[in-house]
This record gives C-alpha cells, structure tokens and sequence, in this order.
C-alpha cells in the first residue's frame, strides 16, 4: 500500500513538473502545460504583405511568446501559424511552408525544429530563413539547419546572480554550479559572462548517470568552503533533467543536502520554489510577453539585413521574471529594502 | 451526537451541492459588483518605474479607491487596453500623451520641474561624438516606429540601430551582453541601474531634450473632477513611486 501510495506521489509530482514546464529531452523548463490548448487566430491576411509562418505548439507559453510577436509584427506581416502536434508530419509542415511562402518561418521548440531539419533535408533549393524560440540549446541546433538563427532560452547565469543580488543583503561573488558532461560547454559560456558582473563560477563535473549520492557529495564539496578554494555564495540549479529526476531524487540530493546549509539556491524552474517546502531561494524564469518582442526586434533586423541569417548570432535573452521564497530570505540571508518592489512572485 | 453532514460515501454528492450553491450564489452577486466597479472612472496607467507593474497597480488602487486603476507594464498591451477597455483617463509620460493626442490635466513635478532629463549609459567610457550607426537600447514606450523616432529626437541623430525592450530592468543585459553600445533611460532611474551592476557605467546627460514626467490626462470631462481630485489626493511615498513629488495643474 506504501509502494503505491508513494509511486502516485512520484507521479502527481512528475505531472506537476511536466505539466508546468515540459521539457525536451535534455532540459526542464517553463514551459507551461502542453495539454492545455489554445485557440489561435491570425489576423486576416493583407494583399501585397510579406508572410510569416509561424510553426509552434499550442500550449499557453507558447501562445503567450506568439500573441506579443504577432502584436508587433501584423502591421509589416501577414502571419500564418501552424499548429504542430505530436502528429504532425514532415509532409504536413512542407505543405504549410509551401502554401505560404513566407519571407521568414518561426520555429517553436525542438522536435518542430527537427520537422523543419527533415524538410530542409529534402529540399534542392532554398528554403526560407528560419528564427528558432522556445528550444534547449539553440545555438547548437542552429548548426544543423541552414539560413537559421534565434534566441536561446536558457537563461543566462549572470541574470540570474543579478537578480539574486538586488533580493538579498549577503553579497553574490562565488557560485556554484554542478553540470554533467552534455553542459559542459554552456557552463564555459556562462563563466565568461559571469565575470563581466564580477562573479566567479566555480563549477564541478559529475557523471551522466549521476546518484542521488554522487550529486550530494558534489552538493557537499560545494557548501564546504575548503574544497573549492573559498566560500560559496549561492548554488544554481541548472535546468538538466539528469539533476532533478523527480521528487524523491530532488529530496535525496538536493533538499537533504542544503537545508542545513544555508546557502541560497538559484532555479530554473518556479514550482522549486515553495515556502511550505523549502528548496529554491529564488526562480528565474524566461519572460514570454518579453520574449516575444525581442524574436520581433530579430525578425525586424533580419527583414532590413535582407534576410542575411547566416551572419546573426543567436541571441540571449533579455527578459525574466522572479519568483522568490521571502520567507527564507528573511530567515537565512536578509531581504533588502527594496527587493518586494523588484520581484514578480514573492512568496512567503 | 450530532451526525456529520456528509459522510464518506456521500462526499462527491456533498460537493456537487456545494458546488451548485456556490455556482448560484456567485450568479446573483455580479450585478451589483458590477454596477459598483463600472461607476468608477476608469484610470489606465503606462510607466517605466523602479517597481513591478503589479506592485504599482496594486499601491495606486490602495490610495485611489474611488479610480478603477489598471497598470500596463509593456506598451502593447497599453496600446491593446486604451482600444478595447476605453478608459476615462490616462496616467503616463507627456511623449505617450502627445502620440495619443491627448493633453494633461494634472502634470507631475519632481524638484519644481514638469520635465526631466533622459541620459545615455554606456560601459566603461561615455558615448560621446556622433552616434551615428551605433545600436542603442531602450525600453518600448511608443512602439516601433514612435519609439525610434523618440529616440532619434532624444539623440538628435537618425542613423541608430534601436533595440527596444519591455521593460527598465532589461536595459542591463543589453550592456552586459554587448548588444548595445548604449541605452537611454530616465535620468531618475540611472541610481537603480548603477546599484544593479558592477559593470563600469558611463553616462551622457541629453540635456537638450528633456521629456516630461508623469501626467494625468482626462479624456472625459464630466468626471474630470473626479480623477484630478483623487490624485491631487495621493500621498508623498505614492507620489515617489511615480517619480514625482508634487501635481500641478496646467
């Protein structure tokens, strides 16, 4: 009866995550409730317009990040979108590429980039410049697709310590980070833009197939001040599945680790942040409504650069938004003055 | 002993009822909510302020209970409420009043001045000498093209690259990105960039050009009163979460 008990528990806290922030393979993210579909209408097409497809899902980050940029595009645009489920096939997205014909696609998260890659694949002439949202490691995909750029997702560190530093009083100078090998590199990327605010990422390695015991160890060295050269301020969560499996792994690792620590912990994800049940200090998530203006700025620039996609880095983004444990902050690291005025969600 | 009302086998008929009562009951309230709401004047305010939106709205509709108070953080949706909600009057800066074709009622003053100066921040050295071609980051207040020609106005320059973002706090990564070679703020939010960062900030006062603070345009006449009254009423910290300190009447 307490094996069931427990599995329905693991399993509501499985949905709760998936279903709040369904990831893709490799990452967890906010991603809002991918069964909860909503009702999209473009604005009615004008003749002599350019087009714009939009390929996405429809769950409700999605449409959020769609509604700001089709705000600011439907005056220079006449915007398409297609709707991709898990049904959806190569040939379904071809034919929406090919009845359009748009000036410039929208790819929306990873496996419709993966459709969009298949369609490429199968084409002997150009196939329209592509601007990809809402996907784990952008960068990365955009090396497999052609005329392709856009914005990353993943929120950079260096936000986050911003964040963090105007929440609470105790100075952010040194964080921690643990990472397995497949986010090695973003780590590095991380630590350059990291010291442009003047903290020191001090990050430790562990396997792929990491334990629950393996990842407190790490979590260990990190808040023992003497094995990683001097004090830790703060931890960050990075949002990789193999890190936060599920609620009893969460619990084994990282909760029984650091409730005793003291050190503030940075997420990724808002539902780690819960005063009844202590983990996350602070969530910095991606700000959709934002972001969506920043893929219309992109998509501005690209129209003006006549559509030169190749040159244009991919993007960082600039927007967050902040859920933060006050309760916690006031107990273990001291809430500043001002901080109430500067956070989206405080909780307490 | 008194028997409990629902037992454990008539729960899910006991929160059918519940739920049919509560559903009848929220039925026959609305109408006089509504009437109450609905006769207030209705007040939407667009700002970039050193607090969330929502905690504006939340201080304004505390200290202005008699306004039907909605504060916009991005300037769409701004833009989408004044054309679906029809509001009686609009709080914002003089540039969103002038683009709208509206005039102040009641214009904020800081330090006895209706207008302040906008500056240009940089990292490591100030932007001085022709801006021509650079990218500049600001936040969105008028939209595309507004925007850019409120920028260029400001910069006295039109050969910029303008980045616009939602909101004040998403000036910083531009710099710490290297996206912008410069943004262009408030003078009066200068203090919490600069508390933000460890970055070097570099600042060009834009002296020519001052922009106006904060102003109350009424859009209609018969609960001009009204609205002027309220916020002629407001207290001095409220009045410091506008980014002023006093109203005058133009």
């Amino acid at each position: 009866m307490t094996g069931v008990k427990s599995m329905i528990g693991r399993l509501i806290w499985l949905a709760a995550v998936i279903l709040c922030f369904a990831g893709c393979a490799t990452t967890v993210n906010d991603r809002g409730d991918p069964t909860q579909v909503t009702a999209i209408v473009d604005p009615p097409a004008r003749p002599g317009v350019p087009d714009l497809l939009i390929a996405m899902p429809t769950s409700i980050n999605f449409a959020e990040v769609r509604k700001s940029l089709v705000s600011e595009v439907q005056k220079n645009f006449n915007v398409h979108t297609f709707a991709v489920g898990p049904e959806t096939k190569v040939v379904d997205l071809a034919t929406a590429v090919e009845t359009t014909k748009p000036v410039c696609v929208v790819l929306m998260n990873n496996a419709t980039m993966s459709l969009y890659r298949q369609y490429q694949s199968h084409q002997t002439t150009e196939t329209p410049p592509a601007v990809l949202l809402m996907a784990s490691f952008v960068e990365e995909v955009q090396t497999h697709l052609k005329r392709a750029t856009g914005i990353a997702y993943e929120v950079p560190g260096v936000t986050a310590f911003v964040n963090l530093r105007s929440v609470i009083n105790a100075p952010i100078n040194r964080v921690g980070v643990i990472y397995r090998p497949p986010f090695r590199q973003f780590v590095e990327h991380q630590k350059s833009l990291a010291t442009k605010e003047h903290v020191e990422i001090v990050a430790i390695s562990v396997p792929n197939d990491v334990t629950a015991a393996g990842l407190r160890d790490a979590l260990h060295d990190l808040a023992k001040a003497g094995q990683v050269g001097g004090k830790i301020d703060a931890i960050w969560m990075l949002n990789d599945n193999g890190l936060v499996r599920d609620e009893e792994f969460v619990d084994d690792a990282w909760r029984s680790e650091l409730s005793e620590a003291k050190i503030p912990l940075i997420v990724g994800v808002s539902n780690f942040v819960d005063p009844n049940s202590p983990l996350g200090t602070l969530a910095v998530v991606p700000d959709h409504e934002a972001l969506g203006l920043q893929a219309a700025n992109l998509i501005f620039d690209l129209s003006e650069n006549d559509w030169q996609v190749e040159g244009h880095p991919v993007e960082l983004p600039l927007s967050v938004k902040t859920v933060v444990d006050v309760k916690q902050v006031r107990a273990n690291f001291g809430l500043r003055a001002d901080a109430l005025k500067h956070i989206d969600k405080a909780l307490e | 002993m008194t028997k409990p009302f629902c037992r454990p086998r008539h729960v899910p008929r006991c929160l059918a009822w519940l739920f049919l009562g509560a559903g009848l009951l929220q039925a026959y309230q609305p109408p006089l909510l509504a009437l109450a709401e609905g006769n207030k004047p209705v007040v939407d305010v667009f700002l970039q302020l050193d607090a969330k939106s929502s905690v504006v709205e939340k201080t304004l509709q505390e200290h202005l209970p008699d306004l039907a108070i909605t504060v916009f953080g991005r300037y769409r949706d701004f833009e989408e409420g004044l054309s679906s909600g029809h509001p009686d009057a609009i709080l914002s800066i003089t540039p969103v009043l002038v683009q709208r074709g509206k005039t102040p009622s009641l214009q904020g003053q800081r330090a006895g001045k209706s207008s302040e100066p906008y500056v240009l921040a940089s990292v490591n050295r100030p932007l001085e000498g022709s801006l021509a071609g650079k990218t500049i980051g600001v936040v969105d207040l008028l939209g595309r093209d507004g925007t850019q020609t409120f920028l260029n106005g400001l910069l006295k320059e039109t050969d910029l690259k303008v980045k616009r973002v939602a909101k004040i706090e998403d000036l910083l990564p531009l710099l710490e990105f290297s996206v912008a070679d410069g943004v262009v703020l408030p003078s009066s939010m200068l203090a919490r960039l600069l508390e933000s960062t460890r970055l070097t900030i570099k600042t060009r006062e834009l002296t020519g050009a001052p922009v106006g603070l904060p102003a109350v345009s009424v859009l209609s006449p018969a609960i001009r009163a009204v609205v002027v009254g309220a916020f002629q009423k407001l207290d001095a910290p409220t009045k410091r979460l506008l980014g002023i300190d006093a109203w005058s009447v133009p």
